[in-house]
C-alpha cells in the first residue's frame, strides 16, 4: 500500500530541536503530557493527516493509546529506539539495555521473541549478529502489535552503520523480515542519503529512502547537489524529512523548494496545535497534496 | 594489494567509540581499514558479520607484524593507552588517541613526549575541535570580534548518570576520574583552544551517584583581572544530548556559544559584524563533512587524521594539546583534593 503523502514525526515530541536547546526544554516538558501529543495528534487529524511516523519512547506511546481516533491512525515506527539504548549502552553494553527493556515484557512474550536466552551478556555475545538484529526487530514492534501499522522505518542510525560497514545484509534482512513476516513496507531511514543511495543501486536493494531534503542543504550529505540529483533521477521512492531545515525555514519558505521534487511523501514534525495546523495547511496548498 | 595512496588504518578497542572509528574509517576515501584489535576474542565473531573486511587480532603485536598498518585509532579505555601508544610508536605507526589523552597526568606527558621523541602523527580526540560552532566562536574570538576578553563563564551538562552505574567510564582506575575527565574534558579544551592555560584554579566537586565526581564547578584565574568558570555535571535532568555553552564579556561586546549558534552583542559594528545582535545558527553554517555517523564532526576528526598522516602536518588536536588540557584536568582535581588554590606552575 502507498504511504500517505503527509506524515506526521515525533520528534518535537521526544524533545528533540535543532534550533535552541530553550525549545527542546520546552518541548521535553510541555510533550511529557501526553494529553499535548494527543491534542496535536487530534489537530493533524482534522487535516487528513493520520500517518504517525514515532518512536517507542513512553509519552509517544501513552498518547497513542490514550487518542481517541486511533483506530484511524497508521503508525510508522523507527526502530530501533537508538538513543534509548545508547543511553544504557556505556553501562550495560548495546545489548544489555535490549535486556533491561525486555525487564518489562511477560514470559510468554519473551518465550515467543526468542528473548529468553538474552539472559545474560556473556550468552548474548556468543549469539550470531543476524539472529540478534532479528529479534531486536521482533523486540521493538512487539510494543507496536496493538495497532495499526503503515510500514516500519529503520533508525537511520543503524542504516548508517551498515553502509558504512558495507553490509548489505542487514538492511537485506531488515527488508525481508518487514515485508515477508509483518507484510509492511520498510523503510530506510539514513543522514547519508547521497551515499545510501548509489550504494543499494548497486546492492541492487529496491526500498524506500527517508532522508533529509531541504532548501538550506542542512543534513543533505554528501552534498545538496548531489542529492538533488539523486532524488530527479533514482526513481526510488523518497520520503523527505528536515524539509524545514530544522525550524530555520517557514512553510511558505521551504514547501516551494518540494513542489518540483519527485517525492512520494513528507514527514513534518509538530510543536503545538497552531503549528500543525498552519503547516499541515501551507503544504497541502503548496505541494498540491 | 597495498593501495601505497591509502593510509592503512588500524582501529584498537571496539567499544562504542571504536565500531563508530571503524565504520567513519571505511568511508574516508583516504584510508583503507586493514585491521581491528580488541582483547576480547569473541568480537573477531562481530567484526566478520558485521561485514568489516579487516582481520581481527585480539594481539596488538600479532596486528602490527601482520597488518602493518600506517596509523592507529586507539578507542580503549584511557588507562590502555599509554601501553599500546608505546607498543605502536616502537613501530612508528601514527597514532589518534580518543580523549581524554590518558588517565592520569603522568601517562599522558609520557604520550606526549612519546609522540615528540618517535616523530608520529599524532592527535586527540577532542571533537569540538571539529564542530561548526565551535569552529566559527574560535574565529571570531581570534579575530578579536569582542575585544579584550576580561570574564567568561561556561558548561558543560548531560543527563547520563542519574543513578549509580556500572563499567569503565565510572572506576576511576579505568577512566580517570568522573564527569570532569570524561565529558567536561572536551569543555576545558575549547576553554583551552580559546583563552589558554590560566595562572591558576580552584574547585570543588560533587558525588551523587558514582564513586566520581558527578559534577564539578572550577574558578580558572588568568592574571590582570581576567577570569573564567567552569561548570559541568552529568548527572542533571533536561540535557537529552550533551550541552555546551560558553558565555564571554570582552571590551567590545559579548559572544555566546552554545550548541545550536554563536550570538553577538556588540556595542558598535566591528570587523564586519554589526552593532547588537548576530545570530549564526549551526544550521547556517556551510558543512565541512561529506558523512555522517554519531556526532558531527567526528567524520572530520578522523579525516583529518588521516590527512595529516598522509602530508605530515599537525592535526587540528596533537597530544601536546592533549597533554595542557590534561594539566587543566589535575589542577581541578587536585584543587577539589585539597581544598585549595593550585596554582598552574605546581602542576608539571
Amino acid at each position: 500500500m502507498p504511504l500517505d503523502k503527509l506524515l506526521l514525526g515525533s520528534n518535537s515530541f521526544e524533545g528533540v530541536s535543532y534550533l535552541s536547546r530553550t525549545q527542546a526544554l520546552h518541548y521535553q516538558e510541555h510533550f511529557s503530557r501526553e494529553d499535548n501529543i494527543v491534542a496535536v495528534l487530534e489537530a493533524a487529524h482534522n487535516l487528513g493527516v493520520t500517518s504517525f511516523v514515532c518512536s517507542n519512547c513512553e509519552n509517544v506511546m501513552a498518547a497513542i493509546r490514550k487518542f481517541p481516533r486511533v483506530q484511524d491512525l497508521s503508525l510508522l515506527p523507527v526502530i530501533p529506539n537508538a538513543y534509548e539504548y545508547a543511553m544504557e549502552a556505556s553501562e550495560k553494553g548495546v545489548l544489555g539495555a535490549v535486556l533491561s527493556k525486555a525487564k518489562g515484557f511477560s514470559m510468554y512474550q519473551k518465550v515467543r521473541l526468542g528473548l529468553r536466552a538474552l539472559t545474560k551478556i556473556k550468552s548474548v555475545l556468543s549469539k550470531d549478529v543476524m539472529d540478534l538484529l532479528l529479534e531486536l526487530l521482533h523486540f521493538e514492534l512487539a510494543s507496536f502489535e496493538k495497532f495499526k501499522l503503515g510500514g516500519v522505518i529503520l533508525h537511520g542510525q543503524v542504516t548508517d552503520l551498515a553502509l558504512s560497514s558495507q553490509n548489505p545484509d542487514i538492511i537485506g534482512i531488515f527488508q525481508d523480515i518487514i515485508r515477508e513476516e509483518y507484510g509492511l513496507e520498510p523503510i530506510l531511514a539514513t543522514h547519508n542519503f547521497g551515499v545510501l543511495l548509489p550504494q543499494l543501486i548497486e546492492w541492487k536493494i529496491r526500498i524506500p529512502i527517508m532522508a533529509p531534503l531541504n532548501s538550506k542543504g542542512f543534513m543533505m550529505k554528501p552534498s545538496k547537489e548531489e542529492c538533488e540529483s539523486l532524488v530527479k533521477e533514482s526513481g526510488y521512492e523518497i520520503v523527505a524529512k528536515k524539509v524545514l531545515a530544522g525550524g530555520r525555514l517557514s512553510p511558505e519558505e521551504a514547501f516551494p523548494y518540494l513542489a518540483d521534487k519527485k517525492v512520494s511523501s513528507v514527514v513534518l514534525g509538530i510543536g503545538s496545535v497552531p503549528e500543525a495546523y498552519h503547516t499541515f495547511s501551507v503544504a497541502k496548498s503548496v505541494l498540491k497534496f | 594489494m597495498k593501495d601505497s595512496t591509502k593510509v592503512g588504518v588500524a582501529v584498537i578497542g571496539l567499544g562504542k567509540m571504536g565500531i563508530i572509528h571503524t565504520a567513519l574509517v571505511n568511508m574516508i576515501p583516504e584510508a583503507r581499514l586493514v585491521a581491528i584489535a580488541d582483547i576480547n576474542k569473541q568480537l573477531s565473531k562481530y567484526v566478520e558479520q558485521a561485514g568489516l573486511k579487516a582481520p581481527f587480532y585480539s594481539d596488538v603485536e600479532q596486528m602490527i607484524a601482520e597488518a602493518k598498518p600506517d596509523a592507529a585509532l586507539i578507542c580503549t579505555p584511557p588507562a590502555a593507552n599509554l601501553a599500546l601508544a608505546e607498543t605502536c610508536a616502537r613501530h612508528g605507526i601514527h597514532l589518534f588517541a580518543e580523549k581524554p589523552l590518558a588517565h592520569t597526568f603522568e601517562a599522558a606527558k609520557k604520550m606526549a613526549a612519546l609522540a615528540e621523541s618517535k616523530r608520529i602523527v599524532n592527535a586527540t580526540g577532542y571533537l569540538l575541535a571539529h564542530f561548526g560552532p565551535c569552529k566559527k566562536a574560535g574565529v571570531l574570538l581570534k579575530e578579536g570580534v569582542v575585544g579584550r576578553v576580561f570574564r567568561f563563564r561556561s558548561s558543560f551538562y548531560t543527563t547520563e548518570v542519574m543513578g549509580k552505574k556500572k563499567g569503565w567510564y565510572y572506576d576511576k582506575a579505568q577512566a580517570g576520574g568522573g564527569a570532569v575527565i570524561n565529558v567536561g574534558s572536551h569543555l576545558l579544551y575549547l576553554i583551552y583552544a580559546y583563552f589558554g592555560l590560566p595562572e591558576s584554579v580552584f574547585a570543588r566537586s560533587g558525588y551523587l551517584h558514582s564513586e566520581v565526581e558527578d559534577a564539578a564547578t572550577a574558578v580558572l584565574e588568568y592574571g590582570e583581572g581576567v577570569t573564567g568558570t567552569f561548570d559541568v555535571s552529568w548527572s542533571l535532568p533536561g540535557y537529552r544530548l550533551p550541552y555546551v555553552s560558553l558565555f564571554v564579556e570582552g571590551e567590545n561586546g559579548t559572544l555566546e556559544l552554545t550548541n545550536d549558534y554563536v550570538k553577538l552583542y556588540l556595542y558598535k559594528a566591528h570587523k564586519g559584524y554589526c552593532r547588537e545582535w548576530t545570530t549564526i545558527h549551526k544550521i547556517d553554517l556551510p558543512s565541512t563533512s561529506r558523512f555522517e555517523l554519531g556526532a558531527e564532526g567526528l567524520y572530520e576528526e578522523d579525516q583529518d587524521f588521516v590527512r595529516r598522516c598522509l602530508d605530515g602536518k599537525a592535526p587540528a588536536v596533537t597530544w601536546a594539546d592533549g597533554l595542557e588540557v590534561q594539566r587543566l584536568i589535575e589542577a581541578i582535581y587536585r584543587s577539589a583534593a585539597h581544598n585549595k588554590v593550585i596554582s598552574m606552575t605546581e602542576v608539571k
